[in-house]
């Protein structure tokens, strides 16, 4: 990707009890990834209505990403 | 590991030599103070609970395995330290001698348990778990890792242990050899392990490192709290306590739980604690809720519908958390001129008590209506700026954080710029959702506070009597036409306590007690409802008729409990149980009679008969220290009789290994098996034929004894009806599966419903007193409460805009949505706030978008959303 | 100890697992707590554990 110079915008739809709880615990542990990511947390990835995901690509996310 | 820095004064120049101070002008949140002195403050309480925990083993145990000597000896606690990612080598396993990695490692179990050499007899429970899990997580980090474990016997006896240990060996390949380790030494740069097996043969090998399973000690203050507290302690230094009240000190109104009670992992050290709080709540029931102190808050500032959103903004700095990485004043400046943005400012610690007292400051100066702090998770720190909105007479909804922490400065390390970046569009994508969140009411459900308990064994009854000391009423069923359960059968415990005695005590107090309706020949047909509202049905058989009545109640515990199993063949053999093959069981009432013969002259038992094998593939965890009980009742009505137990591993875990070692002193002999080398059972005219091979001999040896006594384990009763009527969870075996298995060990996944006893799992008496003691003190809280109270976040139906098309209900996985008729006597959708889980299925999936989640609504989404496509404008 | 002097409060002698949870459970039930614990923080062994047995996860 950085070879190319494309910097991806990525949206980001985390789980509260899962997917976002791990995002908190890959922080405590210093793991580190790339900074390209947007997150929006939700109760459960049960709330995701699929204009969430077209509306994102609207806006200008290169990808979507969702994580429950 | 202290939540905040605190000073050692050990090391601390000041205290010990009165210099330096340096700390003090150096704090920039001025938290140092050197005025502080110990003090003496004498408490007036109404009951104790002694949870100090456990010691270390002598010394003398360790250096005998060169631990002291050579470095790369550890004790396993420092090898847990070693695996670790926050520990010594960010977790990676380095020999302490050279920071080499290793790459041949061995566990030594029993290090200072099972050894009377330091006067510990007894087994300390814990240690066989954690070497194998440390052993499996040493194999994660480098599956090339050769490990081995010495052991005597592998004591994996609780719920589900002996699948991980299968995994360890068969996945992970990690090697066990059943041996007793002579001493370790050092050679050349690693370590020489002699050991010596059954078969009397000595052999080394080499290691690069060497783990002490070291067992668990009575706490070093044991003796000094024995004496504040007036309690007696037992001959290891433990506190002393009975089979039928296993934490009461001999000290009225003195409690303990945890390890100094007796050596235990962390699901019965919490069980054991939540049963302690029951037993004190009983016992000061009528000064329930005099001590306590209900904090006030000043009245919630009503929002007009239309008012402008005023919303403060606080970036912390996280000490240098966040800001060594985020350009926190570039973040804050960000926030000037934002839509709604009338506060903002930087924060140096903003979960502080004086941030906390800034924040209130700022609502009221400025007149806020929504804060956004931008700091860590909101997982964690939430609750806290929502009880600060509280205090300053805002709605705790209306609060929105920002996690630049965990999910930004601490993964992005090394990109200073993005992180800013990153940063500052969360702020703005948490700023745009303020803008539209609203004050959401704080909801609670009325509970009836009364209980149902599931089974009159003697789970169920001390479950009941728990309940009703606490000053609730208690509905107590039994399917069969008599209490009392598995108590109707056993006799005596290894100690010699007379079980009957209890039985009787227990079912007359139970039966006396005006709190406790009891209703035998009955069962659960049906139930409905959520916590502190359930209705249950319940069949009474009379006769060959059966009535019905129906209850209403708050909470449910499952005290079903479980039976002797009976298995048609025991390894291989076909079984036809007669007066000269028995169970353990029937072998126990046999041998508390009275008959002259009672006892058989010669007796082979037979361990693991049902348990750990294709018939059942769990351990049942009591039958080891039955067979050791009737074994020593054989030797105690003669001496000469002969006992054989052959088994896979004794788990006379804790205190009982006592007994063990009293059996073994009388003459009982013990012979291991192994299963591809299984015992062999054969039935010939009357003859019982054993055959097995005795690794000490090296040889087959075949006996035929009197009587064959079969260790057969135990199922569960009826888990599988009651898991359909309540829609709790079971496990592959059918026990009954805890919500979490170290912290929530008596509560299940619905909420309001516990279990206790043999339906949670096999145990021992004692525990499943204790673990009844527990799920009574659980299911009380919601009781003592009145209410439940919902988080706000649940869903909510507009009935205008629901077309009353049952997506909703068909799709939640909770039964939180019922169908009930509108105003128009159209049917229309309705959360049952107590059930609802916020997941938002059903706000996804409405056609009509007439369901709306609190805190989490379409428009607050999408302005997210929106927010995050905008430019960036500096 | 005398029936009518009973104190509504108790005290919890050390603040590991065990105390914890029985301090939360008292709360809960409606009784101040005195958590007493010798060290500077509470917690005990358990907060030095890496993971815990059998599904090796950290239980925090």
């Amino acid at each position: 990707m950085s070879q190319n110079g494309f910097k991806p915008k990525i949206l980001g739809f985390l789980c509260n009890w899962c997917c976002y709880a791990a995002a908190d615990s890959a922080g405590v542990s210093r793991y580190q990834y790339p900074p390209n990511l947007r997150t929006i947390r939700v109760m459960c990835t049960g709330r995701l209505d699929p204009t969430f995901i077209l509306r994102g690509f609207v806006e200008g996310a290169d990808g979507i990403f969702t994580g429950g | 590991m202290p939540a905040t820095y605190f000073i050692d004064p050990n090391a601390c120049l000041h205290l010990q030599h009165d210099t330096c101070q340096i700390c003090v002008p150096v704090c920039r949140s001025r938290a140092i103070d050197f005025t502080q002195k110990p003090v003496e403050k004498e408490l007036n309480v109404g009951a104790v609970i002694m949870s100090p925990g456990f010691g270390r083993v002598p010394d003398e145990a360790l250096t005998k395995y060169s631990y002291g000597k050579h470095p790369d000896v550890v004790t396993s606690i420092e090898f847990e330290r070693l695996l670790n990612p926050s520990g010594p080598f960010a977790g990676n396993v380095l020999c302490l001698s050279d920071k080499r990695h290793p790459k041949k490692l061995a566990f030594i179990q029993c290090v200072g348990s099972r050894d009377l050499g330091c006067n510990n007899g007894y087994c300390s429970s814990v240690c066989c778990m954690y070497a194998i899990k440390e052993a499996m997580v040493a194999k994660e980090h480098d599956p090339d890792l050769d490990i081995t474990i010495y052991y005597m016997d592998i004591r994996t006896q609780g719920k589900d242990f002996d699948a991980a240990q299968k995994r360890a060996q068969e996945q992970f390949g990690i090697k066990f050899v059943r041996a007793r380790v002579a001493d370790v030494m050092g050679w050349n740069n690693r370590l020489k392990l002699t050991y010596s097996t059954m078969a009397g043969t000595h052999s080394f090998e080499s290691y690069d490192m060497v783990v002490l399973s070291v067992g668990l000690d009575a706490p070093k203050s044991a003796r000094e709290l024995a004496e504040i507290g007036d309690f007696e302690l037992n001959q290891y230094d433990f506190c002393k306590t009975e089979t039928f009240a296993p934490l009461a000190s001999s000290k009225e109104g003195v409690f303990v739980a945890g390890a100094f009670q007796g050596p235990k992992d962390i699901p019965e050290s919490v069980t054991q604690s939540s049963a302690a709080a029951g037993i004190a709540s009983g016992l000061l029931k009528k000064q329930r809720g005099k001590g306590i102190v209900l904090k006030s808050y000043p009245e919630e500032k009503q929002l007009a519908a239309d008012e402008e959103a005023r919303i403060g903004v606080f970036v912390c700095h996280c000490g240098i958390n966040i800001s060594s990485v985020v350009d926190v004043p570039g973040v804050d400046k960000y926030l000037e001129g934002m839509e709604g943005v009338v506060y903002h400012a930087e924060s140096l610690y903003s979960c502080s008590q004086d941030a906390q007292e800034t924040i209130k400051q700022k609502i009221k100066e400025h007149n806020l209506n929504r804060v956004v702090v931008a700091a860590c998770s909101p997982r964690t720190h939430e609750p806290l700026f929502q009880e600060t909105l509280k205090d300053a007479g805002l709605n705790r909804c209306l609060f929105e954080m920002v996690n630049i922490r965990d999910q930004c400065s601490w993964v992005h390390a090394n990109e200073p710029e993005e992180a800013t970046s990153k940063s500052k569009d969360l702020v703005r994508m948490g700023v745009a959702k303020a803008r539209h969140i609203q004050p959401l009411a704080e909801q609670t459900v009325p509970v009836i506070t009364k209980a149902l308990v599931i089974g009159g064994g003697v789970a169920g009854m001390t479950a009941a009597m728990n309940i009703a000391d606490q000053g609730f009423h208690c509905t107590l069923i039994e399917k069969n036409d008599t209490l009392g359960g598995n108590l109707n059968r056993v006799q005596h415990t290894v100690k010699g306590e007379k079980v009957p005695e209890l039985f009787k005590q227990l079912s007359a107090k139970v039966k006396k007690n005006k709190l406790i309706d009891v209703q035998t020949n009955t069962e659960l047909a049906s139930i409905s409802g959520f916590v502190g509202n359930f209705h249950s049905v319940l069949k009474t058989a009379k006769g060959k008729k059966a009535e019905e009545n129906t209850i209403d109640h708050g909470v449910v515990i499952i005290a079903t409990g479980g039976r002797e199993h009976r298995p048609e063949k025991v390894l291989g053999a076909p079984i036809t149980y007669s007066d000269k093959i028995l169970t353990q069981q029937e072998l126990e009432i046999r041998l508390a009679g009275k008959g002259k013969n009672r006892a058989p002259k010669s007796v082979v038992m037979i361990q693991c008969a049902g348990s750990r094998g294709d018939d059942l593939g769990y351990c049942s965890k009591i039958c080891c220290t039955n067979a050791v009980k009737n074994a020593l009742k054989i030797k105690e009505i003669n001496p000469d009789y002969q006992v054989i137990i052959l088994y896979r591993d004794i788990r006379t875990y804790g205190y009982a290994e006592d007994a063990y070692r009293e059996a073994r002193e009388k003459g009982v002999i013990f012979i291991p098996y192994e299963m591809d080398n299984k015992p062999k059972i054969e039935t010939k005219a009357k003859r019982i034929t054993v055959s097995f091979f005795d690794p000490i001999l090296q040889d087959e040896v075949a006996v035929s004894p009197e009587l064959l006594a079969l260790s057969v384990g135990i199922v569960p009763e009826g888990t599988e009806t009651l898991s359909k009527l309540l829609k709790v969870p079971v496990t592959a075996d059918d026990f009954f599966l805890e919500a979490h298995v170290k912290l929530r060990p008596v509560e299940l996944a619905v909420d309001g419903v516990y279990v206790c006893g043999l339906a949670h799992s096999p145990k021992p008496l004692d525990e499943v007193i204790v673990q009844a003691q527990a799920a009574a003190a659980k299911a009380a809280i919601p009781l003592v409460r009145g209410s439940v109270s919902v988080e706000p976040i649940v869903s909510h139906v507009d009935k205008d805009l629901c077309i009353g098309c049952g997506i909703c209900t068909a799709l939640c996985p909770y039964q939180a949505i019922q169908m009930v008729k509108g105003d128009d006597k159209k049917p229309k959708a309705e959360t049952i706030i107590a059930s609802c889980t916020a997941c938002g299925i059903c706000a996804s999936h409405c056609p009509t978008f007439a369901i709306s989640m609190g805190g989490f609504t379409n428009e607050q989404i999408f302005s997210q959303i929106k927010a995050f496509g905008e430019e960036k404008e500096e | 100890m005398a029936k009518k002097n009973k104190a509504g409060t108790v005290m919890v002698v050390g603040g590991g697992v065990a105390g914890v949870q029985a301090a939360l459970d008292l709360t809960e039930l409606g009784f101040y707590v005195y958590l007493v614990e010798k060290s500077a923080a509470v917690g005990g062994v358990m907060a030095q554990l890496d993971k815990t047995f059998p599904t090796n996860d950290c239980s925090l």
